[in-house]
């Protein structure tokens, strides 16, 4: 008697996988740039100062490592 | 008989006669978030209560690094009429790189909390500015990206934010006195958009500026240039919907060893802003804020070493 039940319910999920292949391509570009958004964010959030100052070392004329880590 | 009084030379009657304006060779605006810069330098000066001591140290003619601390009481935003403040220091370390094309600003608190600035000439005529201030806590950081194109005599800029933010405004100059610009913006998250216009005269010795905006914002501003050293200001901000109004009148003296700034509102709050150099390199500050009716009362003090 349970077994009957259950094929009711798979013959449903057969008739909507179609329209929800559609939702999934957007779901998933959706999803895509989250993530992207929330690693921008963190290396953005760490790594911008470091940048700053690899850019700095390496412009003319080049200072040297002690005047960055000097209070002088 | 008369005296024959001999007729005014040609060249004199040029001098005499006003300037023909070319209307196809006018000056380039200034750019639209800066409409009121003159009313905003001289009213608003940067406040603070407490100790502030700031150490920038050049490393290079455009690499600096900077040492920020800063102690006092900071206000916490409360639902009661009261201001809760709470004692907290922080120290604050950053690095600038300024060049022709290119500037890099990034400030980061010991509580985690970074600003950045960035600003890249992509061609002549066309800026991009970014703008962020990211935290550690979820949903609190903010980003803004600015593209600005300069033409001959206007000037336009599209933005975009975090949230679903973009706005687009544009600026042109009218006469070589007159500046007119308007601004579109429609912020995604909370489903507003708003449209605004600003229109600015300024000459030598004045500037006045408007602004309004649906949002239900007026803000007219006033900078009479009294002589070289002083300045005198004010604005008046007006909220249509909140039928709210503020006034302030200030003075701006920029003398050669310091310069003061004071101030008084029509909320009953006067405060005053004091940048005095001692030595080369070397700023003793002194800022104070008196707000009769919320009885707050704000003084700090403060030395910056360095450019």
């Amino acid at each position: 008697m349970s077994s009957r039940v259950v094929l009711k319910t798979k013959g449903k999920s057969t008739k909507g996988s179609k329209p929800s292949d559609d939702k999934s391509t957007s779901k998933l570009l959706k999803e895509w740039s989250t993530w992207t958004m929330k690693k921008a964010k963190v290396i953005t959030h760490y790594g911008f100062i470091p940048m700053i100052i690899i850019i700095g070392m390496n412009s003319d004329p080049k200072p040297s490592i002690s005047q960055l880590l000097s209070p002088i | 008989m008369a005296a024959r009084v001999p007729p005014p030379s040609p060249a004199a009657a040029e001098a005499i006669k006003p300037e023909k304006v070319d209307y196809m060779d006018l000056p380039c605006p200034i750019p639209y978030e800066e409409i009121h810069r003159e009313a905003m330098m001289s009213l608003k000066p940067e406040l603070f209560e407490g100790l502030r001591f700031d150490f920038t140290k050049g490393l290079n003619q455009r690499f600096s690094l900077s040492h920020s601390i800063v102690m006092g009481p900071t206000e916490v935003p409360s639902q009661s009429t009261e201001t809760i403040k709470i004692p907290t220091a922080n120290y604050e370390f950053g690095a600038n790189f300024i060049d022709p094309k290119l500037m890099l600003f990034g400030r980061i608190l010991t509580d985690g909390r970074l600003s950045a600035r960035v600003k890249c000439d992509l061609t002549e005529n066309l800026t991009m500015k970014a703008n962020a201030q990211l935290t550690n806590e979820p949903h609190m950081s903010h980003g803004m990206f600015n593209f600005d194109y300069k033409g001959t005599d206007y000037r336009t800029q599209l933005q975009l934010g975090n949230g679903g933010l973009v706005g687009a405004s544009y600026i042109q100059s009218v006469t070589p006195h007159l500046s007119l610009g308007g601004e579109v913006f429609w912020a995604g998250q909370h489903r507003k958009s708003g449209i605004g216009y600003a229109a600015r005269y300024s000459t030598d010795k004045m500037v006045a500026s408007g602004q309004i905006a649906s949002t239900g914002m007026m803000v007219l501003g006033y900078v009479q240039k009294v002589s070289e050293k002083v300045s005198l200001a004010t604005d008046m901000m007006y909220n249509y919907m909140s039928r709210d109004v503020t006034t302030s009148v200030g003075y701006d003296y920029i003398l050669r060893q310091c310069r003061l700034r004071g101030k008084i509102d029509s909320n009953g709050c006067t405060s005053a802003f004091l940048e005095e150099r001692l030595n080369m390199g070397l700023n003793f500050i002194l800022s104070a804020e008196i707000d009769h009716k919320k009885k707050d009362y704000k003084f700090g003090f403060g030395l910056t070493v360095g450019e």
